[in-house]
């Protein structure tokens, strides 16, 4: 299904994932697996049925529908049993209350657009435009390649959010369709960020090194969660790697052009993922985690600074 | 009171705090005595305990409500009905109210005045039974419209008339031309202008002696000088027109307050536009500060948060926009009550009036100001004929109005065409007419039709109530200062001003269009009931668990508003149908008819007057809201998606369709995210839309005060076209409030 991607979200007037107000395509699947992840809907490739049991009537349409018996009823109450489902969404169709919905769509670019450019007028007048986020975009490079290739083929401004990890290939493939990269930087010591999102940092900072050599306009974000990145030091490693990447940028920069700076934005977590991972049937190990005080944030903006770098903290 | 002799004088802040805290006293006493309002703000303050009564009245728009009266107050009937009919009856017992009304002051304001009762609940009934409209009753049921019959108000006087002339020189006028038109309709209409300009003196003559007495026992000398000033001021404006910035806020609010205690009326118009020339004098001369001006203004508007435009083109074009514009918008932030601001936008207004409005409307979160499409207003009202100089001289002065100050009568919110309830006639006809082969196509036909007749009845009911109203309750407020009734001796409703454009709003329009679109694709398209088991399933509000079920499903479908949906398609036509059935001719007697999209607060009583509808709403819930989708339109509730849904329905002839907008306070935590939502607003006007009704709700507070109104009293939101006390709504319009944010969930 080359023409075809796995769509879990399409937001529109979405206002903090790039200038002016934008409509952000989430795109499903990452290779990473942070334990805080805001977006536990785009972890995986395929399609997965969300339950919503306080929406239910028990009107149980769902368990005639389900070829594989992952819907039970007695004595008036629904189960969902997640195991047997296999994603097939015959249940969706019958769900009236909304209880039941699938979480993943198989778009293909055009549909995306269809969706995207009802916005125009704003992207227009607001100076945004089109995010691919995710999951990880690159993951379906071909599919990200064509809606960004769409948009920018309709004079739309294009910006992609990604973690890394992925081949710079599929990365590099993007860069003539993008006009803004926003990437994370999660940890900069290799051990601390496998044990937070199951994979080391190699190949996330080797392709940073190659977009700040690339030249394009480039963010680059950490989500601050307690107990990852939430010291200091660690922030002030990044930011240090960040201005070795600025000036990598500098040196490369020819015929005399000022090259684009490159910025460095420190994300809070927060909670409200919670329902998500209810309603997928998952696991919330950042449940009890606290979202860190503005002291804290601003301490940490500061120890970023220092390195001589732009930082900021939205919102 | 807490300054005293040698103690350091009270700021402005200070007494404007002062001044909100005495206001949710009053308001918190009328929620004890009254109960609940989903209306305006109305500022009155109760009577005294011993010396008030109880009793349910019509408001100027129609609701029913209960209303405190002077127990001591006994109008004079002059007709065997009890009620109180014509110029002279109605002048001769205004007057007699304002004579015994006791007066009342608050040091701390640099004004004088409050009123405590609506002469309109003291006179029942309301329409004089000798004009009987028993032969368009029938077909006013049938389609349950708000027909305008008995409407008041609703138009916009002309300030600068009482700013040139005063009341001796209004007094004046109406003795010169009394000489003039000696016929009898010109002469009681004379009697009963001159007993309201009597009331008026009286009332105010008797604020200044109050106020000199006051003086005399106020310790605080800083009170005491306020007094004093207030009796001298008071003194003068019995009989002079207002010369400083003070004496035409003074003059203004008293204008204003008769207005609300004659028939709930005050439309305040532009307000920077018709204060300016004090202003600028005074500044000019150093004898005014802003600091002094703001706090002016904020005296006016916590005893009257009438409607006002700031800013908006001249009738040449240009920009009005002045320091004043921006003044107001500090009265009503400093002061975060219900003030009723709307701000301009348009291609040559100034723009940091509207950046300074997002500001405030985000900092303070009480859903003021409003936002007003003045391009799309005024151009639109050019295609009813007019020269586009005109629709630009219309001013906002209603929840979702504008009217030219002076010299046009317009019922604007008062006459509405309930889209539902012609709905379900057309609905019922086709499923009762034997022979006919039920259809979405066949329904349409007769849905096209009910309409039509629908307006005619408006039409038929228009004219009855122009021929008739200036005989039953005249405009006497409105009269004195428009162009017109005075001159030619004829009531505003009766010919007296110059133009005549009625305003027919249609309702309920995302109900109906989602309505046909279930039926279209659950029935015609997808079989999966019959038309017979739909109607037995309405009929019956969705009985028992399978009807529950159907319900779901007739709800899920994909809504208007969404954006390329069936019921999409449907909003439009239902729109283009009905602003092309208004243009389509005038009332009878030849009235010009503006269509607009909007339901008021009326949303909820016109969802009494429906059943269960098939877009999966049950019996007497309300329908929607104004051009509005219903809440849950689209998962991700996409602003951007509403404001393009609600521009493409616009009837676009200079009256509105206003969006109702709820953001969430989150979105804007710095000024790029500011910026953003002014792209949203100037975006929505540039693609027809009119005008702009947009809440910042704190999510948490709504729904606490929802459970316990008690726990947020001083929490403001923009209910409609009007803000409210969220604790003063009904517990249903409370829920209407919020739905809107759970829906975005």
């Amino acid at each position: 299904m080359i023409d075809k991607g796995m769509v879990f979200h399409i937001q529109r007037f979405s206002i903090h994932d790039g200038p002016g107000i934008r409509t952000t395509v989430f795109l499903k699947g990452c290779a990473l697996e942070c334990f805080w992840c805001h977006n536990p809907e785009g972890r995986h490739a395929f399609p997965e049925v969300r339950y919503f049991p306080e929406r239910c009537i028990a009107c149980g349409s769902c368990v005639t529908a389900c070829p594989h018996s992952a819907h039970l009823l007695e004595d008036g109450v629904h189960a969902f049993l997640r195991e047997r489902c296999e994603g097939a969404g015959a249940c969706i169709e019958t769900c009236f209350s909304e209880a039941l919905q699938m979480n993943g769509r198989l778009m293909s670019a055009g549909e995306v657009m269809s969706e995207v450019i009802a916005d125009r007028p704003f992207y227009d007048s607001s100076g945004g435009g089109v995010t691919l986020s995710g999951g990880e975009p690159t993951l379906d490079s071909a599919f990200a390649l064509a809606i960004l290739k769409g948009c920018k083929d309709r004079g739309l401004h294009t910006a992609i959010e990604t973690c890394g990890e992925c081949s710079w290939g599929a990365l590099d493939s993007l860069l003539p369709v993008t006009d803004l990269v926003m990437m994370d930087i999660k940890a900069m010591s290799d051990e601390r960020h496998r044990n937070a999102t199951g994979k080391g940092n190699g190949r996330i900072l080797a392709n940073a090194r190659l977009l700040a050599l690339s030249g394009a306009p480039l963010v680059f974000r950490t989500p601050v969660v307690r107990g990852v990145n939430d010291s200091k030091e660690e922030i002030g490693q990044i930011a240090s790697f960040i201005r070795e990447l600025a000036g990598m940028r500098h040196a490369a920069a020819r015929n005399g052009a000022a090259p684009r700076e490159i910025r460095y934005e420190l994300l809070r977590f927060h909670r409200l993922a919670s329902d998500k991972y209810r309603s997928l049937g998952r696991e919330y190990r950042a449940a009890s985690l606290e979202p860190l005080p503005d002291e804290e944030m601003l301490g940490l903006l500061a120890a970023a600074e220092r390195e001589g770098i732009d930082a900021r903290i939205p919102q | 009171m807490k300054p005293h002799a040698g103690v350091q004088e009270l700021t402005f802040a200070e007494r404007i705090a002062m001044l909100r805290a005495t206001k949710m006293r009053h308001t918190e006493e009328k929620w004890r005595v009254l109960g609940s309002m989903d209306m305006d703000d109305l500022p009155v303050i109760l009577p005294p305990p011993e010396s008030r009564k109880v009793v349910r009245i019509i408001s100027g728009s129609g609701l029913s409500m209960p209303d405190a009266v002077f127990s001591s107050f006994s109008p004079r009937s002059n007709h065997p009905s009890g009620g109180i009919f014509g110029a002279r009856a109605c002048g001769e017992n205004i007057r007699a109210l304002m004579e015994m009304h006791p007066p009342y002051i608050d040091p701390v304001s640099s004004l004088a005045g409050a009123y405590m009762a609506h002469f309109m609940s003291c006179r029942n009934p309301g329409w004089n039974p000798d004009f009987d409209y028993s032969h368009l009753q029938p077909e006013q049921e049938k389609y349950r419209l708000h027909h305008g019959i008995g409407a008041v108000q609703h138009f916009c006087q002309d300030m600068t008339i009482g700013f040139e002339l005063g009341w001796g020189g209004i007094l004046a006028k109406i003795r010169r031309f009394r000489n003039v038109n000696t016929d009898e309709e010109a002469q009681e209409l004379y009697d009963g202008l001159e007993d309201l300009v009597r009331g008026f003196q009286n009332w105010i003559g008797r604020h200044a002696a109050a106020a000199r007495l006051m003086a005399e026992t106020e310790e605080n000398p800083q009170l005491r000088r306020n007094l004093l000033e207030i009796a001298d001021i008071n003194t003068r404006l019995v009989t002079d027109p207002p010369r400083t910035f003070r004496e035409a806020c003074q003059w203004m609010l008293w204008y204003q307050l008769a207005g609300k205690m004659y028939n709930m009326g005050g439309a305040l118009g532009r307000i920077d536009q018709f204060l300016y020339p004090f202003y600028r004098k005074e500044t000019g001369e150093g004898t005014l500060t802003d600091e002094e001006a703001t706090f002016h203004l904020a005296c006016h508007f916590v005893m009257d948060t009438s409607y006002t435009q700031l800013g908006g083109p001249d009738a040449e074009g240009r920009d009005t926009t002045n320091p004043l514009s921006f003044l107001v918008l500090e009265a009503a932030h400093m002061l975060k009550v219900p003030v009723n601001v709307g701000v301009s936008v348009g291609r040559d207004v100034d723009p940091r009036l509207l950046s300074r409005g997002v500001e405030i409307l985000f900092e303070d979160r009480t859903g003021i100001p409003k936002f007003l499409g003045v391009d799309r207003t005024s151009e639109g009202f050019a295609r009813n004929g007019y020269p586009i100089a005109l629709g630009r001289e219309r001013a906002y002065s209603g929840c979702h109005w504008c009217a030219i100050p002076g010299r046009e009568y317009t019922v604007n919110d008062c006459v509405k065409v309930n889209l539902a309830a012609v709905f379900d006639v057309a609905l019922h006809e086709m499923m009762s007419v034997p022979g006919t082969v039920p259809g979405v196509e066949d329904l349409w036909s007769r849905f096209e039709r009910h309409l039509r007749r629908s307006v005619e009845v408006v039409g038929e009911s228009l004219d009855f109530h122009m021929d008739h109203m200036y005989r039953v309750f005249p405009e006497l407020h409105l009269d004195l200062l428009c162009h017109g009734p005075i001159e030619k001796g004829r009531d505003a409703s009766h010919g007296g001003v110059e133009f005549y454009n009625l305003c027919v709003d249609g309702a309920g329009l995302a109900t109906v269009a989602d309505s046909f679109a279930a039926l279209e694709q659950r029935i015609d398209r997808e079989g999966r009931m019959s038309w017979q088991e739909l109607i037995r399933l309405i009929d019956g509000d969705w009985p028992g668990a399978g009807g529950e079920k159907a319900r779901l499903m007739m709800k899920h479908v994909p809504r208007y508003g969404s954006g390329g949906s069936c019921a999409d398609a449907y909003g439009l036509s239902i729109a283009r149908t009905f602003t092309s059935i208004v243009r389509s001719r005038k009332t009878p007697h030849g009235f010009n008819m503006i269509p607009g999209i909007f339901s008021w607060a009326a949303t909820i009583a016109m969802g009494k007057d429906v059943g269960a509808t098939p877009n999966g709403r049950r019996a007497q819930e309300p329908i929607s809201h104004g051009p509005n989708p219903d809440p849950g339109f689209r998962r991700d509730a996409a602003p951007t998606a509403l404001a393009l849904v609600v521009a493409s329905v616009q009837p676009g002839y200079g009256n509105t369709a206003p969006m109702q907008i709820e953001l969430d306070p989150g979105l804007s935590r710095n000024s790029e995210d500011r910026r953003k939502v002014v792209d949203l607003i100037r975006t929505h006007f540039e693609l027809g839309g009119t005008q702009i009704n947009m809440n910042i709700l704190d999510r948490k507070a709504v729904l606490e005060a929802h459970a316990d109104p008690s726990t947020h009293p001083d929490l403001v939101v923009r209910v409609t076209g009007f803000s409210a006390y969220f604790a003063s709504l009904s517990p249903e319009m409370r829920q209407i409030v919020v739905n809107r944010i759970i829906a975005e969930d």
